[in-house]
């Protein structure tokens, strides 16, 4: 977990100004290496370069050396995943996860939960189906009761290519950030409202 | 209880359609709950003549209900001690549903044909009628005859479209009454009903009598008359018992008053609804499966928020979706794969040793998270939408670094996100203090902010954001007309230029208006009604 600057200096119990030269020092001398806090970046964290840092600091598989979320790696594993999961109709976690480590496609060390929080992305953003297996038609290879995954079949004929719209959200109102201040006869109301003025404009 | 915008916009409804004074004895009902003549007067500040006569087009429009309480009088309104006194209550859904007529009217029409839909036009135009009354428009509007009047009549009330008028001023028991008789009877927590649902229930004429319709009844009225005639030479002999019966029964057909059965239109565009839901996630096979189903179980149903249909075998399925001759070409094996699909998760369709039953609820539900989950997409953005999917299925609190982890989003950008939804009411907020003292919130802790979507809140908050949207579609169209009064006024000859411009866009934007109002009022039936 290395330590905190504020720990080192009061756990040492000496002068601010001694403690940030010696930790230069040691940095120089390339004893010592500042990691980053993921959790909180302000937090300065320093350990001895034999060490590797815990996930719990540097975030895991999914931030960089900076700390920053690795939004691009994240993306390219959630495309991979999303196409063996069309691939295959239904798939489980593990099922999954072999085919992975069968092809080999990943450097990184990418375990079972790192599969998980990945399909559990995929399926926050509606593009598969987390389910339970009822063991009939295309689960039958499932045993029931088995959480498993579906694509969402957005080929089919008469499939929309983006998400449906609702009522609400193809009007102004059900989009407006100041919805709550509108009243008939206010400041904010649908006889003066800017986004109805935008919306009527043929 | 209605919520605040549901409030003005019905009362922009009445406004519209019956005037201000009309609107002024609506508002004051549905502010104020059930209240007596006196009362509507007091608060109103309106003559008696006045309240009375908004009240009868009320109540000739199915907007509101007279009734007598069956307890004893007390408080500001006390006349004679005992004495049960007349109060009048909103009838808010029936309210909303003037602006489904159209709908109405499409799925009268389509079922039973024009001469059905224009007989039952009246009936929603004039709020309720009698069977002469009908005739008499029929009569003067087509010039149809009274046995094709009453043909058409009869047909509408076998399929439940037209039903016999409530009671008047029916006595209504004590709330106690009712739900000591409810609880004996059910096992499982029951919500108690509504003053307007007990209302109406002892209001409605029974099952048989609701839809009880006999041809020719005016003829009947005139052998009635007859029979009162003074007698002529039985002077001193008393008149059978059965014959007074008979009597009593005679005029009470012909004094009923028909009015359009609003609860079987609903249960109709429930099913367009559910069938709609399932073609768009499905294919159009599996919408005509779920649409047999649904036609096949039609007479078993009996209101409109029923969660289950009964259970149908696959031999039954299979004939009613061969009935239509548009899917004669679907075979056996083609409906099978489609129940099949429709069983597998999320259930929609629930099997039980080869019978088939249609989840409603959890189609409607289905269907409900997508539109909430539309506006928080466009309203909030992808962050937004991917934070609110993770709550609605956690269904329990959840803590900011462990919603950004899950959606693989910065931890800033995620508390922003969340703060902003909290504030429009999407989510509900809790800190949990870890640690430290209870004077402080961090003396020597840790405080955590956890989230979680309570979805009864979110449904009744996303309903009244549709009131309120609708009301303001209402006023923007009212605005837009009242700004080029004057060009609708021009005589289309004369309308030339920037004026043709202006009537061209007016034009458009009234169909824009009103084709989102539709939609729209389609999404209030979903929450509110289904």
């Amino acid at each position: 977990m290395g330590m905190w600057l504020r720990d080192i200096k009061r756990r040492s119990n000496l002068q601010d100004a001694i403690v940030n030269k010696s930790i230069i020092s040691l940095q120089a001398k390339n004893m010592i290496k500042e990691v980053v806090n993921v959790k909180n970046k302000g937090k300065k964290h320093y350990m001895a370069v034999e060490f590797e840092p815990s996930t719990e600091l540097t975030g895991g598989a999914w931030y960089d050396d900076d700390g920053n979320l690795h939004v691009e790696f994240i993306n390219i594993v959630k495309k991979c995943c999303l196409q063996k999961i069309k691939q295959l109709k239904v798939a489980t976690l593990e099922t999954v996860l072999q085919l992975f480590k069968t092809s080999g496609v990943f450097k990184a060390d990418l375990k079972e939960h790192h599969f998980e929080e990945i399909l559990g992305a995929l399926v926050l953003d509606n593009e598969v189906m987390e389910v339970k297996s009822n063991g009939m038609g295309e689960f039958g290879a499932i045993p029931e009761g088995k959480v498993c995954y579906k694509a969402f079949d957005k080929q089919r004929v008469g499939a929309a290519a983006e998400p449906r719209i609702g009522a609400m959200a193809s009007m102004p109102c059900g989009v407006c950030p100041r919805i709550r201040s509108c009243t008939p006869d206010g400041v904010v109301s649908p006889s003066t409202c800017v986004y109805f003025q935008k919306w009527l404009e043929f | 209880m209605v919520s605040q915008h549901g409030i003005l916009y019905a009362v922009h409804l009445i406004t519209n359609q019956f005037g201000n004074l009309v609107a002024k004895v609506c508002e004051c009902l549905l502010r104020n709950g059930a209240l007596t003549l006196q009362a509507i007067v007091r608060r109103t500040e309106l003559s008696p003549a006045k309240v009375r006569n908004c009240l009868l087009v009320l109540i000739q429009h199915n907007c509101a209900q007279a009734f007598i309480l069956e307890e004893s009088v007390s408080g500001e309104d006390a006349g004679e001690p005992g004495k049960a006194l007349t109060q009048y209550i909103a009838l808010f859904v029936n309210i909303l549903h003037r602006v489904r007529f159209s709908k109405f009217m499409d799925v009268v029409s389509k079922e039973l044909g024009g001469s059905c839909g224009e007989l039952f036009r009246g009936l929603l135009e004039h709020g309720r009628l009698t069977v002469k009354q009908i005739v008499d428009r029929a009569g003067a509007n087509a010039k149809e005859s009274t046995n094709t009047v009453q043909e058409d009549l009869g047909k509408l009330v076998m399929a439940h479209y037209v039903e016999c008028c409530p009671a008047p001023e029916p006595l209504v028991p004590p709330p106690d009454a009712d739900t000591k008789k409810r609880a004996k009877s059910s096992k499982v927590m029951v919500e108690p009903l509504t003053l307007e649902q007990r209302v109406m229930a002892v209001a409605m004429p029974s099952a048989m009598r609701r839809f009880s319709f006999v041809p020719n009844a005016d003829q009947v009225a005139d052998d009635q008359q007859n029979v009162n005639q003074p007698p002529s030479k039985d002077v001193g002999e008393k008149r059978k018992l059965h014959d007074l019966e008979s009597d009593t029964a005679l005029e009470e057909e012909v004094e009923c008053n028909w009015r359009a059965n609003f609860e079987e239109l609903l249960r109709r565009l429930r099913h367009k609804t559910c069938v709609d839901t399932i073609k768009v996630r499905f294919d159009d096979a599996a919408a005509t499966v779920l649409s047999a189903m649904l036609e096949a179980s039609r007479a078993e149903e009996d209101k409109v928020k029923t969660a289950n249909s009964v259970p149908l075998s696959l031999n039954t399925i299979y004939e009613e979706v061969v009935k239509n001759e548009k899917n004669h070409s679907m075979t056996f094996d083609h409906v099978r794969t489609c129940l099949e699909e429709l069983s597998c998760p999320p259930t929609f369709v629930k099997t039980d040793d080869e019978s088939y039953s249609i989840d409603f609820t959890k189609i409607t539900e289905a269907a409900q998270s997508e539109e909430i989950e539309s506006i928080v997409l466009k309203r909030f953005g992808e962050t937004a939408y991917k934070i609110f999917r993770l709550l609605f299925r956690a269904g329990c609190l959840m803590e900011t670094d462990k919603i950004a982890d899950k959606i693989f989003a910065e931890k800033k950008e995620t508390s922003k996100t969340l703060f902003k939804m909290w504030q429009d009411g999407y989510l509900l907020m809790e800190k949990l203090v870890v640690g430290g003292t209870t004077t402080g919130p961090s003396y020597g802790g840790s405080s955590y902010l956890l989230w979680k979507v309570n979805k009864r809140l979110l449904r009744e908050t996303v309903l009244d954001e549709m009131f309120h949207a609708a009301l303001n579609l209402n006023l923007r169209l009212a605005h837009e007309i009242d700004q080029n009064k004057e060009v609708l006024n021009l005589p289309p000859d004369k309308r030339e230029g920037p004026d043709k411009q202006k009537f061209d866009r007016l034009r458009n934007v009234r169909l824009l208006i009103h084709s989102s109002l539709m939609k729209l009022d389609d999404a209030i039936m979903l929450f509110h009604d289904f």
